[in-house]
């Protein structure tokens, strides 16, 4: 196992060379001195990174709170789990690692395991004190004493300091003790001392969890693994019931959920769902989460399974007050509606159409996923929403229309035709568009919309002034023309169909 | 049994038999059972007069059709639909949750707590408590429940809508590139009661699929619409005549405008566009007959009316009920000739 580095280094190691007395960080050629029979493979930490994110994620059945621990010495590289509050629920933490303990081996995977009160005792003593079967399971008390007899480099120092406090007789993390602190803040830094510290949780060290943490969890957990998708429905169906119960409890809903397949072979499977609102509805939650199970695949078999809620907003139970046919009950039925299409379709899908502030005819009215409430509203000047949607109220349209019209279609981006047409700003005579000549019987315009100078965003040099034409073809079509530019400028100006009325 | 054998041999020569009789009934059901949602009149006699129950029956499926070259984009079948959602609310039936729609603050769900912008609602109490509270919201108020339209090409226009009555925060559009995809949608929000309408916007839709539509419509009291749209002339050839299981069938087309009065006088002002209009078909509706009008394009409110001009209908008449009703129309007031 070889890292490149100009010289060509071993940067991780098997039991066996490391009996023969290879070491990491040794040179290729010195190894090969020692064991001619050596076989190398080049290092990839991406992969192994990744690998170890994976298994810090198959952790995520002993604790929400799982993290990898990558260091840069390839054989320190770990899986933090902060297990406080979740140990019980295995019966206690020697059964929690000797559960662990037992999956890992199922795996392949070697593993030392250590317990402790704080993470830096706890790593210490996993790769210090604890053997490849023997877990260190030190009692709270005991954890001074069984860090003592470790070398210094369990402190999670730097190889520098390290060689300091061996250089002036400190080796093991015991004699460091009675050592006063100031001496040692003087010689070493703080690191030494602030390192014992937070090995004896004197010092606060939060584990930064393996992405985000879910408020509410639950889990199941099968004697054997499922794999058939009735079983799957099922037990989606145990769950969501069992979060529900709990989130009625608290008068909340949920917003976004993920549910963890957690395969025997130690790979996660997830399903995501989001919901356009808060629900709590345990048909319509499984209804979604098992409308997506054919995405998930269970392997050899599915040994546990873990919902948890990772966005949840105020729910009050009132669904029976909504008066049937009011909006709010409107509202209220279609959520689950929207939640179907988007877990089908992909939310992205489903939109709403809204009102800009502007008169360029494409930025007027947008499409706006559903999901993002009213936030997009505030674009949106107050006081001027009426003025924002030319010809957009329902009074200025049903007179002869003093506003001007707006198409019902509008293609974006406009359709180029070719035109005919007498300079400087008359409609076009004749256009050709879709390989369609069309020859215009009525016009009215033109209607000049130019280029929004003061936003950031214009046409574009060419469009910048655009005339409007509403035209209307022998047969009776309506459309939208404009012409892009000005009649004699160059390049010359386009002409463009954006849109077609009812 | 032997009473109805008893009876059988009695009965007379002329008098229909049980078991005719029975498929009597079925019948009648047939043609009644899509109209137990009610039905939304266009408020235009000659139109709900061609249909049965007086108006477009909720809770059913209706096509509508695009023509020439509008086929493929379905700008007036889409404004046609939109001047139909604009009159129709959340509510299945003409009852008092009508009234309550009309009474509260005109909410669409999507947009949040705000009334619409420039939208004026006017409490049915103003209008006088007797006046048919029912029919009042139905036709005259204009519709609140939210619509999903599926649709393939993201081309539709809030403005526009607007223009015809239908107010574009009541939409929820979901975008699909695929018939299959948006018949699934479609059939989805049709189980959904909330909503007022769904729309969908089709190329191909076979028997079986628009079976499905009508089945989860009649469930629900939902009603749907399908706007054909299709990609090209072959497909349009080939689908344009396909039976369907929609209750009816339209197709709209647009027409040359009419000049004004003041357009025709004025030599300067001939080539302007004048008031659009439409020739709506009813080319299939089960329990009804076919017919044909000429009217000009739905307004701010949803509604349309019977074109004035007689100049421009086409040479093969339609029936002569409705030509006759034509006439009666062109005779009335100008004033009055608006429905609604």
């Amino acid at each position: 196992m070889i890292a490149t580095g100009g010289r060509r280094l071993l940067a991780a190691i098997n039991p066996a060379a490391a009996a023969a007395g290879l070491a990491p960080g040794m040179p290729l050629a010195d190894a090969l001195s020692f064991l001619p029979g050596l076989v190398t493979a080049p290092a990839d930490p991406a992969a192994d990174s990744a690998a170890l994110t994976r298994l810090a994620e198959w952790c995520g059945r002993y604790s929400p709170w799982t993290a990898p621990d990558l260091q840069t010495g390839g054989d320190d590289n770990g899986v933090k789990i902060e297990i406080t509050g979740s140990s019980h629920l295995w019966g206690g933490e020697t059964a929690l690692a000797a559960d662990l303990a037992r999956r890992l081996a199922l795996q392949g995977i070697a593993h030392r395991i250590a317990i402790a009160g704080t993470l830096g005792a706890a790593w210490a003593l996993a790769r210090y004190a604890a053997a490849d079967a023997q877990p260190a399971l030190p009692a709270p008390q005991d954890e001074r004493a069984a860090l003592a007899p470790l070398p210094v480099e369990a402190l999670r120092l730097d190889p520098l300091t390290v060689q300091g406090l061996r250089r002036v007789g400190l080796r093991q993390v015991g004699e460091i003790y009675p050592m006063p602190r100031d001496a040692l803040a003087r010689r070493f830094g703080d690191s030494v001392a602030s390192r014992l510290d937070q090995a004896f949780g004197d010092l606060p060290e939060p584990l930064s969890p393996l992405g985000e943490t879910p408020s509410r969890r639950v889990r199941l957990s099968f004697a054997e693994p499922i794999a058939d998708p009735a079983d799957l429905a099922r037990a989606i169906a145990r769950l969501v019931e069992d979060l529900t119960t709990r989130l009625a409890r608290e008068g909340v809903g949920a917003r976004r959920l993920d549910l963890g397949f957690h395969r025997i072979d130690g790979r996660v499977e997830h399903i995501r769902i989001g919901t356009a609102r808060p629900s709590r509805d345990p048909r319509h939650l499984a209804g979604l989460f098992t409308a997506k199970l054919d995405t998930v695949d269970p392997g050899l078999g599915i040994e546990d399974m873990i919902l948890a809620v990772f966005a949840v907003e105020k729910l009050p139970p009132e669904q029976a007050e909504f008066v049937a046919g009011s909006p709010e009950a409107a509202a209220h039925d279609i959520a689950p509606l929207l939640d179907r299409l988007g877990a089908h379709l992909g939310l992205d899908a489903i939109s709403r159409i809204e009102p800009r502030q502007s008169h360029i005819p494409e930025r007027a009215s947008i499409c706006v996923p559903v999901e993002e409430k009213q936030s997009s509203k505030l674009s949106v000047i107050p006081g001027r929403r009426v003025a924002a949607n030319p010809g957009m109220t329902s009074g200025e349209f049903a007179g002869n229309g003093r506003k001007p019209l707006r198409p019902v279609r509008l293609f974006r981006p406009p359709e180029p035709v070719e035109a005919s047409w007498l300079v400087p700003d008359n409609p076009p005579i004749q256009f050709t568009w879709r390989r369609r000549l069309h020859r215009v019987a009525r016009a009215d315009g033109p209607e000049r919309i130019a280029e929004e100078w003061w936003t950031e965003e214009g046409f574009g040099e060419a469009d910048a002034i655009r005339d409007y034409y509403r035209v209307e073809d022998s047969e009776g079509r309506r459309f939208w023309l404009f012409r892009a530019g000005l009649a004699h400028s160059d390049p010359p100006p386009r002409w463009f169909v954006h849109g077609l009325f009812a | 049994m032997s009473f109805s054998h008893a009876i059988r041999p009695r009965l007379p020569a002329g008098m229909p038999r049980p078991a005719s009789l029975a498929a009597l009934r079925d019948r009648i059901r047939q043609i009644e059972l899509p109209l137990r949602h009610g039905v939304l009149p266009f408020g235009v006699p000659a139109i709900d007069d061609a249909l049965p129950g007086g108006g477009l029956a909720r809770g059913a499926v209706h096509e509508i059709l695009g023509a020439g070259g509008d086929e493929e984009d379905g700008a007036a079948a889409a404004g046609f639909a939109a001047a139909i959602l604009a009159r129709i609310g959340s509510s299945p039936m003409p009852t008092s949750s009508s009234h309550r729609c009309a009474m509260g603050p005109s909410l669409s769900p999507l947009k949040g707590g705000e009334g619409k912008p420039g939208r004026l609602v006017i409490p049915l109490s103003a209008l006088g408590g007797g006046e048919g509270r029912g029919e009042v919201g139905d036709s005259r108020a204009l519709g609140t429940g939210p619509v999903l339209w599926c649709l393939k090409r993201p081309d539709l226009y809030g403005p526009g809508l607007m223009a015809h009555g239908l107010d574009p925060a009541r939409l929820v559009l979901v975008s699909a590139s695929r018939d299959d995809a948006i018949l699934w949608a479609m059939e989805e929000g049709l189980r959904t009661p909330g909503l007022a309408a769904v729309v969908g916007e089709i190329g191909r839709l076979s028997m079986v699929a628009g079976r499905r539509l009508q089945l989860a419509a009649e469930r629900s009291g939902v009603t749907a619409f399908v706007l054909r749209r299709w990609r090209n002339g072959e497909e349009a050839a080939a689908e344009r005549e396909r039976p369907s299981a929609a209750l009816t069938r339209w197709r709209v087309t647009s027409l040359p405008s009419r000049d004004e009065l003041r357009l025709r006088n004025d030599p300067k002002l001939q080539h302007l566009v004048g008031r659009p209009r439409w020739r709506v078909e009813l080319l299939r509706c089960r329990g009804g007959v076919p017919a044909q009008w000429v009217v000009e394009v739905a307004d701010a409110t949803g509604h349309v009316c019977l074109s004035a001009e007689l100049a421009d209908r086409p040479a093969a008449a339609p029936k002569q009920k409705m030509g006759r009703r034509e006439a009666d129309r062109f005779d009335a007031e100008p004033g009055q000739r608006r429905a609604g």
